[in-house]
């Protein structure tokens, strides 16, 4: 057996921290996530308070690991829901081929144009700001990323001998990419899944500390940041907790999909 | 059953397969031999229907009398498995390596035969054993790693008899195969065309091969049709330069590897490559090469000429002006 590449190491190490810390949350945290304690305002970490409360006296570290669990959620459903539309895409752009494939693939460069910020500062002016229209943004960005990565590890599959078998055998083009595509380029899909989950991530808490995500009193680290941004003098702490999660968050899911790609794909292994 | 009439596949300036004809009726089994490159395996896609799309595709191509020389993928997905199978050269490429043998081979029973599981894998398991697979109920469940080059070979006809075809088109089947397990295959397909009345063609370029399992044989070069006949007598009598030269390039085990002058001997060949595409002599394919050439021969296609007994050469050199 092959060593596993470190950053795929450290990346799982940080990845499961991370989900361990949110499953936790779904039945277990110190202290009520929302719960707030004016008295016990700006506590230092203690016995009680692990890293101490924030203004109005929550706990923080329940309050983190509420916001890893909504964190998650969100980047889950947006990459699943446009990473299926996207991946279904790419399979009928490589498909079809012709003027379909070209179609969809443009319209792809016209997703890719569109900033996933400002595509989400309309959905929040039109519809207001809420986590749902942050999860459908997040994953609106998502299908081009899927379906051009799917359409090009497609289209190599469909010059293969066993396709080539599979038409012989009378198989349309919807089954063969059903039965023998997909599941050949799998690999790169879910490679793409976990990179596209670190910037749903990063997105989600953009989102958030822009007041366009998570709603209060809903945890998030990207509300947590902007509502410490201005007590920066006062609590510095309450700025860098939320920040260092999401840089162990991104950090793990990036470095895992990396790593990821060097073990299903030694072409693409850097020397190193 | 299936027939070729003026049929051409071209690319651009390129032909890869110059005014074909030729007829397949069942229980023929008929070998198709050349070089890389003489259109062997074109002839073969498009009578699956599979040539390249961007070939342009000219002639007639009837299978019983439905013309199919533009038919829609849809109308040949309804052939296809049904009228016309086909295997081919990388037993090791052409199975899916993440489905079951037993899945891959199911899969046209169920999506063209519209058999229920059970039936299938029934119908899946007898083919494996028709087609010589040891200890078949463990088959079906292994994948393509787990499997020889031979078996996996055995494994893709099977999955080209799934449905009963009419005609089964092997392409260079025993090309990626060691001399033994090749002769084996050999074997196997012509009792399967035998036992099944079904119709086989054979392509390859080993002469051996075409001896034992054919009746009848086509010469390919260049992408024309440069001979034709019964396979006993073209292998006996060539009339076209390049069967001759195909011919004489057999390796004679016999022959001493010196000869009387303690030179080392040459193992006989056709000068020159087989020149791509798009830049073949306008006349006769083989003008270039031909050993013996006259000046029509760059400039004037000959035409296929009937020797009599359905011996077919296209050469300006036969009979009566034959050096």
């Amino acid at each position: 057996m092959r060593r596993l590449p470190a950053n795929f190491i450290i990346g799982a190490i940080l990845v499961t921290l991370v989900v361990g810390a949110a499953a936790l949350s779904l039945v277990w945290t110190p202290h009520e996530a929302t719960q707030m304690n004016i008295r016990d305002k700006f506590a230092p970490p203690s016995a009680e308070h692990w890293l101490g409360t924030d203004q109005l006296g929550r706990d923080v570290v329940s309050q983190l690991m509420a916001a890893a669990r909504n964190s998650m959620s969100v980047a889950l459903i947006a990459v699943l829901l446009g990473g299926s539309i996207g991946v279904a895409l790419g399979l009928l752009a490589s498909a079809i081929g012709g003027w379909v494939e070209d179609g969809v693939m443009r319209l792809a460069d016209l997703g890719f144009a569109f900033p996933a910020l400002l595509f989400a500062i309309m959905l929040a002016a039109v519809f207001g700001p809420s986590l749902t229209n942050a999860v459908l943004a997040i994953a609106f960005i998502n299908i081009p990323v899927f379906a051009r990565v799917t359409r090009g590890s497609a289209n190599q599959v469909w010059t293969l001998d066993y396709v080539s078998a599979a038409r012989a055998a009378g198989m349309n083009r919807f089954a063969i990419s059903r039965d023998h595509i997909l599941p050949n380029i799998a690999a790169a899909i879910i490679v793409q899944a976990t990179i596209e989950f670190a910037v749903a991530i990063l997105a989600e808490a953009a989102l958030s500390y822009l007041g366009l995500g998570a709603q209060p009193p809903a945890a998030s680290w990207g509300r947590m940041l902007s509502e410490a941004q201005t007590l920066m003098y006062l609590a510095p702490q309450l700025a860098i907790y939320p920040g260092l999660c999401i840089v162990i968050a991104v950090l793990g899911f990036g470095l895992l999909g990396d790593g990821l790609r060097d073990i299903t794909d030694p072409r693409l292994t850097r020397e190193r | 059953m299936f027939q070729l009439t003026g049929f051409t596949a071209s690319f651009g300036s390129a032909t890869a397969l110059r005014r074909a004809d030729l007829t397949i009726r069942q229980g023929d089994r008929l070998g198709i031999v050349g070089e890389s490159g003489s259109g062997k395996t074109m002839l073969a896609l498009c009578l699956m229907g599979m040539a390249p799309d961007a070939a342009q595709l000219d002639g007639r191509l009837e299978i019983d009398g439905h013309d199919m020389t533009h038919a829609t993928e849809t109308a040949w997905q309804h052939m296809r498995a049904r009228r016309v199978a086909m295997i081919f050269q990388e037993p090791m490429a052409a199975l899916n390596p993440l489905r079951r043998v037993g899945d891959t081979v199911m899969e046209p029973m169920i999506v063209h035969e519209r058999l229920g599981r059970d039936q299938a894998r029934q119908r899946a398991l007898s083919l494996f054993e028709e087609v010589g697979i040891p200890d078949p109920v463990a088959r079906l469940r292994q994948f393509p790693h787990e499997l020889s080059g031979g078996q996996r070979q055995r494994v893709l006809i099977a999955l080209a008899l799934a449905c009963n075809p009419d005609l089964l088109i092997a392409d260079e089947p025993t090309t990626a195969l060691d001399a033994n397990v090749a002769l084996r295959i050999t074997d196997l397909l012509v009792r399967l065309a035998t036992e099944r009345g079904m119709a086989l063609v054979f392509i390859t370029h080993d002469l051996a091969a075409v001896a034992r399992a054919t009746q009848d044989i086509v010469v390919m070069y260049g992408g024309d049709m440069v001979e034709r006949g019964t396979t006993a007598e073209v292998l006996a009598d060539p009339a076209h330069p390049y069967t001759k030269g195909l011919l004489g390039a057999r390796p004679d085990p016999t022959a001493q590897a010196r000869d009387h002058n303690g030179k080392r001997r040459r193992l006989p060949t056709i000068p020159g490559t087989v020149p791509p595409l798009f830049s073949l002599p306008q006349g006769c394919r083989f003008a270039g090469r031909c050993p013996v050439e006259i000046p029509r021969c760059a400039t004037n296609r000959p035409a296929p000429q009937d020797l009599g007994a359905n011996r077919i050469a296209a050469c300006h050199l036969l009979r009566g002006q034959r050096p």
